[in-house]
């Protein structure tokens, strides 16, 4: 019947590419979507690098922290104790940057410190800005609880004693929390080191590299998660979330 | 459009232009001539003496003329109807699921009552088109396109419920295993992860039969679109209104049969009707029936699992899998019963196809569907006090069977009523002949069977353990817009299938016809006793 030669009529003969044309198209398009997804589509790619002005002359971490080997809880003082971890008031920094309390030649002037003494004497906060946020449906954070379980700041927060300006250092995603909580073997150095940074960076390359070295405060610690309920960390939904 | 109006064959024939062996001298008993009872006889399964070219004709015709008024007043209502539905759900999905009448402890309600409902209805697709393949069933060809057709529109309807139930559904994709950034995993113990497996295997396979069933006869339609061309009888398309408003016709710059060849021409996937390809296409098709064939059985057992896996009382049950996939066969053929009769009046010489007895055979499978579902609510009451679990024969007396104490007494009797009752009409041989019974039959079954699905989810959440925790369930608005909204989806749907696509499967009809029977021209008569046994040789009808 007519029917026998009929395709070559309707359709030129490049259709014949199309099947395959399009099963490429298509297989090329799927693979492109999944692997920009996994690379732009991500908390490593938007939000690792936030680094926001903070307003006055900023506060300089490498500093206090680093030059002057201040400890993180003398500004940070809830940071044990509360689930929020609190940045200092006013107070805190007048403690040291009222004026004539330092020695001359450490004071660094009314430049860098002029917005503190005069926010004091208004009475007004420093609207210091948040750099590491968790989002509004991580409603259980309790930041004392990781700090008594042993996660140094370093952890989370990255080598804040190398930082002029603080920038987020880790991703703060669901994936990299759980893989925190799945290997607490890999990150818990013990309560008494972990406000010790450069420390504890070393320490931690180094258990990456060539396996436990735990201090037996550490060990205690993930052996009695290993043990618990969770084997780990919790990681069941309602831990962290509502 | 097309060359002869299948309309015209009747004109034809009473006028004596066209042979006509059977007409005439049917016996009244046999009603339209198909409902033999001598088992030793083969009923026919074209009337009216029909040959291959009467066959193309009639089913071409369906897509090929213009369709008669009242399938535009249909897809206007359907569509009508469907319109409130994408607004519902914009509106669920914008504001949550508290749109829906749902509380604290009836949080499944209509939605997933929906959903099951819809999901039962597409068995009968499957099991037409695989099981009664399979037990080599020849009646199933005036009804297999049609069934499979209903059976994936009655899977989108399904789809929709389970989607948007979820509240925020852009976190659907969560359903599948996908590597994702959040590290974590759907639960693969949970029953309700094997139902997006179980539902998303089932519509896949159920479209690829469809469609492969599809191909020769979307490549006939190729061909008559393409040879109206090449004799000059084709005409420029034309788009009128069809509503009572005075509007220009719009008069197309191109040939309507030159879209539909190009159209047609491009879904057969260059079918040419070679031997080779009829060898492939029977191979695939019995591969695909054999992988339908367990589907049948599997998916309504793991919806039912979504329930039976529960420890709460009413759903935990082990009869639970049978049990569904019965009440899933028979409200799948009460929805086929519900379209096709109606449509067997609607189109011109469609009683030629699909004839009095292929209804009383479905009416037979409501029947044994039927008592199958009514068996297993006895069953139900009967474990309940063997098994001595009071709370067990609370669910059952307290909640559904006692009108003093259940509240929801009316949903239960109202199962009972349409499920068990009405299909007992169809021992008597009369009324399962009579289409119009078996019509109403249906629409009783498909009502009582949305009630099932009521009376297990809702009945058994509304009371669970503690009575403090007793609440009714009341639909709102939104509850009753999006529900009635998904009939009108699947009708929309069905009703765009009736216009633009074959709704039989011509070659195989023909394969079933006493001319593609070897033994044919010995005797040309409808006595055709013994070639219907014959194997079909398909090649024969082209």
């Amino acid at each position: 019947m007519e029917g026998l030669g009929l395709m070559s009529v309707l359709f030129p003969k490049w259709m014949n590419a199309f099947p395959t044309v399009s099963a490429a198209v298509a297989v090329g398009g799927l693979t492109s979507a999944v692997l920009g997804t996994y690379y732009w589509a991500t908390p490593d790619f938007w939000e690792v690098g936030y680094m926001p002005t903070q307003p006055g002359a900023g506060f300089n971490h490498q500093l206090h922290a680093g030059t002057l080997g201040m400890d993180c809880r003398y500004c940070h003082t809830n940071v044990e104790d509360s689930a929020h971890a609190n940045v200092p008031t006013v107070s805190t920094c007048m403690g040291c940057h009222t004026d004539g309390k330092l020695a001359p030649e450490y004071d660094p002037g009314v430049e860098l410190v002029g917005f503190i003494r005069d926010a004091y004497a208004e009475d007004e906060s420093i609207p210091w800005r948040k750099v590491h946020s968790l989002p509004g449906y991580v409603g259980n954070f309790p930041h004392h609880m990781h700090i008594q379980a042993g996660v140094s700041c370093y952890s989370c927060h990255g080598q804040l004693r190398g930082m002029p300006v603080v920038y987020q250092a880790e991703s703060l995603s669901m994936g990299w929390c759980l893989d925190c909580h799945r290997n607490v073997e890999d990150h818990i150095v013990g309560p008494s080191k972990v406000t010790d940074l450069v420390w504890v960076e070393e320490h931690l390359a180094d258990r990456a590299r060539n396996g436990n070295n735990a201090t037996p405060e550490a060990q205690a610690i993930i052996d009695a998660l290993h043990a618990s309920h969770a084997e780990g960390g919790p990681q069941n939904c309602g831990a962290c979330h509502h | 459009m097309s060359v002869i109006n299948p309309d015209q064959i009747d004109a034809q024939r009473l006028a004596g232009m066209r042979p006509d062996a059977s007409r005439g001298d049917i016996d009244p008993a046999l009603g339209d001539g198909s409902l033999v009872d001598d088992p030793a006889l083969r009923p026919p399964l074209v009337l009216n003496g029909r040959d291959f070219h009467d066959v193309t004709e009639i089913v071409c015709g369906y897509t090929e003329k213009a369709p008669g008024w009242w399938w535009f007043h249909a897809l206007g209502f359907a569509a009508t109807v469907a319109g409130p539905a994408q607004n519902m759900i914009h509106y669920l999905i914008i504001t949550g699921v508290g749109v829906w009448g749902l509380n604290n402890q009836v949080d499944w309600a209509w939605d997933i009552t929906n959903f099951v409902f819809w999901i039962g209805i597409g068995h009968a697709g499957t099991l037409i088109s695989a099981i009664l393949c399979l037990l080599k069933q020849e009646w199933r060809t005036a009804v297999n396109r049609s069934a499979e057709a209903m059976t994936i529109f009655a899977v989108v309807c399904a789809g929709i419920f389970p989607g948007i139930h979820v509240g925020r559904v852009w976190f659907a994709w969560m359903l599948f295993p996908i590597p994702n950034y959040n590290w974590i995993w759907p639960n693969f113990r949970s029953p309700l992860l094997w139902d997006v497996f179980a539902v998303s295997t089932y519509a896949t396979v159920s479209a690829l039969f469809w469609y492969m069933g599809l191909i020769p006869d979307l490549a006939t339609l190729r061909d008559r679109a393409h040879r109206r061309l090449q004799r000059g009888e084709s005409q420029n398309m034309k788009l009128r209104l069809a509503l009572p408003i005075p509007f220009p016709v719009l008069t197309m710059p191109f040939k309507g049969d030159t879209l539909r060849a190009y159209i047609y021409g491009f879904l057969a996937l260059g079918w040419r009707f070679s031997g080779t390809h009829w060898f492939r296409y029977e191979k695939a098709y019995l591969i695909l029936a054999g992988i339908s064939t367990p589907l049948v059985l599997s998916v309504h057992s793991i919806v039912s699992f979504d329930f039976a896996t529960s420890i709460l009382p009413g759903w935990h049950t082990t009869i639970f899998p049978p049990y569904f996939v019965a009440g899933a066969v028979f409200g799948g053929f009460a929805m086929v019963l519900l379209l096709l009769i109606p449509l067997r009046e609607l189109l011109p010489n469609m009683k030629d196809l699909l004839t009095l007895r292929h209804l009383e055979l479905m009416a037979k499978i409501l029947l044994v569907t039927g008592m199958m579902v009514g068996f297993a609510y006895g069953m139900e009451f009967f474990i309940a006090w063997y098994g001595a679990n009071q709370f067990e024969w609370y669910a059952f007396i307290g909640n559904r069977a006692n009108p003093e104490t259940a509240p929801y007494w009316w949903a239960y009797y109202t199962m009972i009523f349409c499920n068990v009752v009405t299909p007992q009409l169809f021992w008597v041989k009369k009324f399962r002949q009579n289409p119009i019974i078996i019509w109403i039959v249906a629409l009783f079954v498909t009502v009582g069977m949305w009630f099932e699905r009521f009376v297990i989810i809702v009945t058994s959440l509304h009371r669970a353990f503690l009575p403090g925790e007793w609440h009714m369930f009341y639909p709102t608005w939104v509850d009753i817009l999006t529900f009635v909204g998904s009939i009108g989806i699947f009708l929309t749907l069905f009703l765009l299938f009736v216009r633009f696509l074959p709704i039989f499967p011509i070659a195989e009809l023909k394969a079933v016809m006493p001319g593609a029977s070897p033994h044919d021209h010995e005797h040309h008569d409808d006595d055709h006793s013994d070639d219907q046994g014959d194997a079909p040789a398909k090649e024969g009808a082209h």
